[in-house]
């Protein structure tokens, strides 16, 4: 039974949309936490810590999203957690996320001359203050333009779980798709809603980098 | 009774160390290179240090050693009776008593010149708010800039960071203050504001080592130059001889070509 492309159908993929954005949002939030940590492991003074955390960000950088989805996906269920598509999905997707932002922070991080930080523990800082209030002040300006870069690419990312069956924006285009027979319309209306989320943040991050570039040359 | 003289006078029968820094065969290596061979250095309470030597010769890496900002491979220090090769806090508690001021002044741009000096005394002294902004007062005020506490860094030109960097270190009420080159990075006009900021501080008794080669305010203010070569203290002597009479080869060629490069700074 083949079903006509009508009202229905484009509400259900719209309505989808806030999977995605949920999925994006947890991904986000999950993955800048652990990033933030793993960051700070990364330009600790601990040798130990620095090469674990480099493994990590190095194995998630170097492997594709599908595979990462994939291994948590059937790794939960081999290991008793049971097949849950939304569990796997904003795991996979928040260590993802915290590889390739501990990534750009601690570029951020090192990008803060150190006589900042030797100033801070000649005044007798601890690690903790100078973090807080020395260094991650500073990172924090020059990190919003890439970290707002990422969440696009966060965004579109989210559409791989539709692989493993999690029904956000594009497994929806596709179950629509697969009943209208109209691939054509329902992949335009599909990617036009992920261009209409990606594309503000897009122009939002050249802003900042622009502005930044700006602050700078002064 | 002012503010200088209960910081170096002591009242009677408290055990104030007479010794405010002993390093005892101090070595340090950058990976195979040995940036400092064997260093025996005291400094008295109240004695004003001046470290001259060619560039590379190891004066940065001696006085960041003293606050540990870089780790020693062998040796002794001891600050204040602390002992920083004891582990535990010392290290901590070195830092709290030591004020160090650098070359390229490192103050915080992102906060004002009052946050600048009350965040130390806040997050490590433990000191309430309104005390530390009365203490921070009272030292950007004795640097002769007590107008630009709201500002920014960046708002303010070379000399006045460096003075503000001086108080920023001051308002922790140190014991010793380490000074790293702070005129090299400043405009010709403005190292006299900063050289007489520090000789009103040496002047009220507090214990300096200072890295310079401002030959003006040795002479007027040094108890005694150090001279460093290689990782190594070469002669220490009190100003005028070292000027006059350097008793090493060495000593005598870098005079040489400093008094070449640097015009003397008029007292
Ligand atoms: N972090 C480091 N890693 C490796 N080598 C270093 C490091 N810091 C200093 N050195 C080396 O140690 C030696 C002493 O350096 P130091 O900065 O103490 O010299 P300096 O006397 O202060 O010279 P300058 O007058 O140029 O400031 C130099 O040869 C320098 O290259
Ligand atoms: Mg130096």
């Amino acid at each position: 039974m083949i079903r006509a492309f009508g009202w229905g159908e484009v509400l259900f993929i719209v309505w989808a949309l806030r999977w995605t954005l949920a999925l994006s949002a947890i991904a986000f939030i999950g993955g800048g936490i652990c990033g933030l940590a793993v960051a700070l492991a990364r330009t600790s003074t601990s040798r130990a810590l620095r090469l674990v955390t480099t493994g990590f960000i190095r194995l998630f950088q170097g492997t594709p999203l599908l595979m990462q989805l994939f291994l948590v996906y059937f790794g939960m269920s081999i290991f008793g957690l049971g097949i849950d598509p939304w569990a796997a999905a904003a795991v996979a997707l928040s260590l993802h996320a915290a590889a390739f932002l501990a990534e750009i922070w601690r570029g951020c991080i090192e990008a803060i001359p150190p006589g900042q930080n030797e100033a801070a523990t000649a005044l007798g800082l601890t690690w903790g203050s100078r973090m807080r209030y020395v260094i991650l002040p500073q990172a924090m300006k020059i990190a919003v333009a890439p970290t707002v870069g990422f969440l696009v690419q966060l965004v579109k990312g989210t559409s791989l779980a539709a692989i493993i069956g999690f029904t956000e924006l594009t497994r929806s285009g596709q179950i629509i798709s697969n009943a209208t027979f109209q691939p054509f319309l329902v992949f335009s209306l599909v990617a036009g809603l992920y261009f209409v989320i990606c594309w503000p943040l897009s122009f939002l991050a050249s802003r900042l980098e622009r502005r930044l570039a700006r602050a700078t040359a002064r | 009774m002012s503010a200088a003289d209960d910081r170096s006078e002591q009242p009677a029968g408290s055990a104030a160390p007479l010794i405010a820094v002993r390093m005892q065969g101090v070595s340090k290596w950058f990976g195979s290179f040995q940036a400092l061979n064997k260093i025996d250095l005291t400094v008295r309470r109240g004695e004003k240090i001046v470290v001259c030597g060619p560039s590379g010769s190891g004066k940065s890496t001696l006085i960041r050693c003293i606050n540990q900002l870089e780790p020693i491979q062998a040796g002794s220090i001891v600050v204040d009776d602390i002992d920083l090769g004891a582990g535990g806090k010392n290290v901590q508690r070195v830092r709290r008593e030591v004020g160090m001021v650098f070359q390229s002044f490192n103050l915080f741009p992102h906060m004002t010149v009052m946050d600048n000096c009350i965040l130390a005394p806040m997050k490590v002294r433990n000191a309430p708010k309104d005390e530390a902004i009365a203490t921070a007062r009272k030292y950007l005020a004795r640097v002769h800039i007590p107008e630009q506490a709201d500002k920014y860094p960046a708002q303010l030109s070379g000399g006045q960071q460096q003075r503000v960097a001086i108080a920023r270190a001051l308002c922790m009420n140190p014991k010793i203050m380490l000074f790293d080159e702070p005129t090299s990075a400043l405009d010709p006009e403005m190292v006299q504001e900063v050289l007489d900021t520090m000789i009103d501080l040496a002047e009220e008794g507090m214990t300096m080592v200072c890295v310079t080669h401002e030959m003006g305010f040795a002479r007027r203010v040094a108890d005694r130059v150090v001279f460093m070569d290689h990782g190594e203290i070469v002669e220490v002597a009190p100003p005028e001889e070292f000027f006059e009479r350097p008793s090493h080869e060495r000593a005598r060629l870098f005079l040489g070509q400093i008094q070449r490069t640097h015009k003397p700074v008029p007292e």
